[in-house]
């Protein structure tokens, strides 16, 4: 029984690391309609430049915390404005394939600067240390994780439904010339939602770089269970996302240990489940 | 009208590629030797003339990018190490290095070997770390006669069933690893395992070579499990393994998986109350730095470590820290090795690599002491037999040390059984 | 007039083809072979995206369902060339048809995402039934196709011949479909599928079709690749190499004929060439996929109206209607 539960609580830690990695995607393909391929690259730009920050700049984590996202988002309103922006009249498969070169221009500089060996980020000695539940030995920092990734859910939740901000990005999802004809420049809030969705990106980055290490083809790893939980929460709902992640770190977490033969499977597996039996995913409206 | 023009335009094409590749094999790209002068070889030998005086050309398919681009860069530098010791000559005749990237992709790999036989000319070939691009190569290889000596990937089969006339191989076998750690750690460690390996072929075959020494020694397996390669997360199977709750664990992973393992295996806290043993990439000297102070404790095998105490592992170690200013990996001594043993072979021939059976029959006669000890060709197999080693992982100075701590003795693959 | 001149064309194109083991190395044969094998895997995912409008990211499910069996018919039961192909084809069909049958309840983003998790599946099966397919090491020793006399195929010319003979009756056989009146149904799909279906058309009935298709000629394309390498990797199921097949249609040109050859062809020698002179190759595909996006949005193919239409202003005589191209 015990170990049922601890079971559990390993899926959810992981289920929430996915969602702090997902988010950001999720965000910018509700809104923005962008498939961002190179969503993984910014993940993992965040965890490297976590590192370069512990090795150089201030060797605390939370200094590393703080910085690396901003920084991931100040590259990806560089590359929104220099990029994508022209892209967008091009349609979606344009886009996914402009991403998709971005991701393998980033993996190869990120080599050429960091080196192509595997290397990790230590865990702050404040929260390196294990703790009892329920008889078993689990990790403090997991637990942080946990409770940071919640805080982040509610972060955009109360973003999203409670700000003037949050009104406009909802209203741009579901008319774009009625919040231009408002006198709201799309434009901007684009390149704002891009960069919100980038600095996402490099907190789930340096978020699981202790956990998930740092190595070169790190991000299409993500990138791939990322996409999943997008299809499966349902495109353009951040409440959807976090389901979705909840439910596949739970199922994933299970079925290792249930059905070992299947472990490749499971995830795809529920995908295409959810999928042939709600063609829109859990909580996903119809995007075409 | 428009038809037309797209015909027109893929014939253009077709003509620039046939064009291009035409120019192309007049510039053959050459790596490695290009800071020598070209000239005379000196002839080797006194009055006797070397039989050719062109460049050897060592064709080397290893991983440049993907998840073994840094075994890939280690082998390169071995390689290179040790030609640069040798200036780049042996048998009298000068060497090049033609460098091509494996991309960790069995049919990527298979074309940069066409390339490397047919356009650059190859007279030895040396790669790849995937087990699955050396069985790739492998029918090309036997069926275009050219020498290659295997300086990494380790599946059994390369020098059983899918052995070659002329593969031979310079680093190990899975059943090497697997099967030296058998009785050591039913008469050091404990009398029952519990056995987790990532799940692909080359994991399994490390396992069962382990379970086979294991058991024949009298140990009893109380469980096993195979995560997948590039696991995320090991949370449920540590759990899984706790609450078996056996009296010690042996563990294969590799690169990425090895340090995501070992640092959880220490955070749900078995490390210190369940021994860890495994196979020595769970605690290798390149993947230490990024584990932390996790791998403490660990008791592995391997076949050559840092801290081997020999006068040619400490010049090796001296010399490749003086070039590349940083420690050697096992991978470094594999290339280093790898780049001996053929110029060990042209060394014997004097230079003439025309007669393919002579070169593979030199291979076997090909014995001495590297830094990982004595190394000589078992001639049935065409598998290396070398010494193993058991190595622990100490705690000094909040840094991690390996220790040489036993000898397990040489070490010879049974080959097809 | 203007067919006669599509016929000499396509005659002149096929020639030159034919010239190739003759006039080149070994090497570069192989390296034309291939081409056309991703000609063909290409052109028949271009028949989803391009024509029908379904973009597909588990296209290589066919592709190794083909290499894979017939590999394995050449293997156990029979290395002669129609029974290996035509089992890889059945079978690559079979597969199709059922994954086709779940992939069109669904539309979209949707859909690449399933077709994705399906091949996924299927990498996953082929992955650990190891005992039959070698698992992560691949199928190797695949015996060169032989012919009903017993010949083999096992020169590098005769191969050659063989996928460049397929290569010309798949492009021949998808000219006619395309502009077939069942072509025109998968068009206009593409173009409104609510259209299509208040005019009666049971749209996902010929999507399925489609899918089908795509999927046996991408099946004969994957067991072309298994008899070129005697190997089978399970790389030829997993997800990139879907990614690679659907850039090679995009920076081609999607919806027409020729454009995916020509993106199979960039592919194949950008990364043949790039790779053997840096390890940063990654970088530089990586760059040319922006710069198509950028500058040439419509592919290889719209290289050539960018070139007609400078023509065009120059002297602005000609009175073409251009294809739609989306």
């Amino acid at each position: 029984m015990d170990i049922l539960a601890i079971q559990l609580v390993n899926g959810l830690s992981y289920g929430l690391l996915l969602f702090m990695i997902t988010s950001g995607l999720s965000l910018i393909f509700g809104i923005m309609g962008v498939l961002n391929l190179a969503h993984g690259s910014l993940y993992m730009v965040g965890a490297y430049l976590a590192l370069g920050i512990t090795k150089h700049v201030a060797p605390s984590f939370f200094a590393a915390l703080l910085l690396a996202p901003l920084l991931v988002a100040l590259f990806s309103v560089i590359l929104e404005v220099g990029l994508l922006r022209p892209t967008y009249r091009l349609g979606h498969l344009s886009q996914v394939l402009l991403t998709f070169g971005l991701a393998y221009v980033v993996h190869d500089l990120v080599r050429w600067i960091w080196g192509s060996s595997v290397q990790s980020l230590s865990i702050p000695a404040s929260l390196g240390s294990s703790v009892e539940l329920f008889g078993q030995t689990f990790p403090i920092y997991r637990l942080a994780v946990m409770g940071f990734g919640l805080i982040v859910a509610a972060a955009m939740w109360f973003f999203q439904e409670k700000t003037r901000w949050g009104a406009i990005i909802r209203a741009g999802l579901s008319n774009r010339e009625m919040v231009g004809g408002l006198g709201i420049n799309i434009t901007v809030v684009f390149t704002v939602v891009f960069a919100i969705g980038g600095l996402l990106a490099g907190i789930g980055g340096v978020a699981a770089a202790p956990i998930l290490g740092l190595f070169p083809g790190m991000e299409f790893e993500v990138l791939i269970l990322a996409l999943v939980i997008l299809v499966v929460g349902g495109l353009g709902s951040i409440t959807g996302t976090l389901a979705a992640s909840m439910i596949i770190g739970v199922v994933d977490t299970f079925g290792k240990v249930m059905f070992p033969q299947l472990s490749l499977m499971i995830i795809f597996g529920l995908m295409a489940l959810v999928l042939i039996v709600k063609p829109t995913g859990l909580l996903g409206k119809q995007v075409n | 009208m428009r038809k037309t023009k797209i015909v027109i335009a893929f014939l253009l094409v077709l003509s620039m590629a046939l064009l291009s590749a035409c120019g192309q094999s007049a510039t053959a790209p050459v790596s490695g030797s290009e800071n020598k002068p070209q000239g005379e070889a000196p002839a080797a030998g006194g009055d006797k003339a070397p039989a050719n005086q062109a460049p050897v050309k060592i064709g080397a398919i290893l991983p440049y990018s993907g998840v073994y681009a840094s075994l890939g860069e280690n082998l390169t530098r071995g390689l290179e190490l040790y030609f640069d010791t040798v200036n780049w000559e042996a048998g009298g005749r000068k060497i090049e290095l033609i460098k091509e990237d494996e991309e960790n992709d069995p049919q990527a790999a298979l074309r940069k070997l066409r390339k490397l036989v047919e356009k650059d000319q190859i007279d030895f070939l040396t790669g790849p770390v995937s087990t699955a691009v050396a069985y790739a190569l492998r029918d090309e290889v036997d069926s275009k006669k050219i020498p290659f000596l295997v300086s990494h990937a380790g599946g059994n089969d390369l020098t059983r069933s899918k052995g070659s006339n002329y593969i031979w191989r310079s680093s190990f076998s899975s059943w090497q690893i697997g099967h030296s750690m058998g009785k050591y750690a039913y008469d050091h460690i404990s009398k029952k395992m519990y056995l987790v390996a990532a799940d692909y072929a080359f994991g399994h075959e490390v396992v069962t070579a382990f379970k086979e020494a294991y058991t024949a020694a009298g140990g009893e397996i109380t469980g096993e499990v195979f995560p997948p390669l590039g696991s995320n997360d090991y949370a449920s199977y540590l759990t899984q393994i706790k609450g078996a709750n056996p009296e010690a664990v042996y563990a294969f992973f590799a690169g990425s998986d090895a340090v995501r393992f070992v640092q959880q295996y220490e955070q749900y806290g078995l490390k210190g109350k369940i021994p860890l043993v495994g196979s020595g990439w769970l605690n290798a000297e390149d993947i230490r730095p990024a584990q932390g102070s996790s791998p403490e404790g660990i008791i592995s095998t391997m076949f050559w470590d840092y801290h081997l105490d020999t006068p040619e592992n400490k010049a090796f170690i001296e010399a490749y820290e003086k070039k590349y200013n940083q420690r050697p990996s096992i991978e470094s001594i594999e290339g280093y090795d790898a780049g001996r043993i053929i110029a060990e072979v042209l060394n014997s021939l004097n230079g003439d690599t025309s007669d393919k059976q002579k070169v593979t029959e030199a291979f076997g006669k090909v014995a001495f002491t590297s830094p990982r000890g004595p190394i000589k060709f078992d001639p049935k197999t065409h598998h290396i037999i070398q010494q193993l080693y058991v190595i622990q992982t100490e705690l000094k100075d909040g840094k991690t040390e390996n220790k040489v701590i036993d000898t397990i003795g040489e070490v010879q693959d049974p080959g097809v059984q | 007039m203007e067919s006669q001149k599509i016929k000499t064309g396509s005659l002149a194109a096929v020639l030159l083809l034919c010239l190739v083991p003759f006039l080149s190395s070994d090497y570069f044969t192989g390296i034309m072979a291939e081409i056309l094998i991703f000609g063909i895997f290409a052109a028949s995912l271009n028949l989803l995206v391009g024509y029908t409008g379904l973009v597909s990211l588990g296209h290589a499910a066919f592709f190794g369902v083909g290499a894979y069996t017939s590999s394995l018919v050449a293997i156990h039961l029979s290395a002669n060339l129609f029974v290996s192909l035509i089992s890889g084809l059945l079978v690559s069909l079979v597969a199709a048809g059922i994954v086709g049958f779940f992939c069109n309840r669904v539309s979209g983003f949707y859909f690449l995402m399933l077709t994705l998790a399906f091949s996924q599946m299927i990498y996953a099966l082929v992955y650990r039934w190891g005992s039959l397919t070698g698992g992560d090491n691949g199928l190797s020793g695949v015996p060169k196709p032989t012919l009903a006399g017993g010949v083999a195929l096992d020169s590098s010319s005769s191969l050659y011949f063989l996928i460049l003979i397929l290569f010309v009756l798949v492009m021949a056989g998808l000219r006619l479909f395309v502009r077939s009146p069942l072509g025109q149904i998968l068009v206009g799909i593409r173009e409104n599928e609510t259209r299509m279906k208040s005019m009666g058309y049971n749209t996902t009935f010929y999507k399925n079709v489609s899918f089908v298709l795509a999927g046996g000629i991408g099946g004969i394309a994957g067991a072309l690749y298994s008899y070129f390498n005697g190997f089978v990797s399970p790389k030829d199921i997993y997800w990139t190499m879907s990614g690679e097949v659907l850039i090679m249609v995009l920076i081609g040109g999607a919806g027409t004929l020729l454009g995916p050859v020509f993106g199979a062809a960039f592919i194949v020698i950008l990364e043949t060439i790039i790779s053997s002179y840096t390890d940063l190759w990654m970088l530089i595909v990586g760059t040319t996929f922006i710069l198509f996006v950028i500058f040439i949005p419509k592919g290889i193919v719209g290289l050539e109206s960018v070139w007609r239409k400078s023509a065009k202003a120059r002297a602005p005589v000609q009175t073409e209607s251009p294809e739609s191209v989306s």
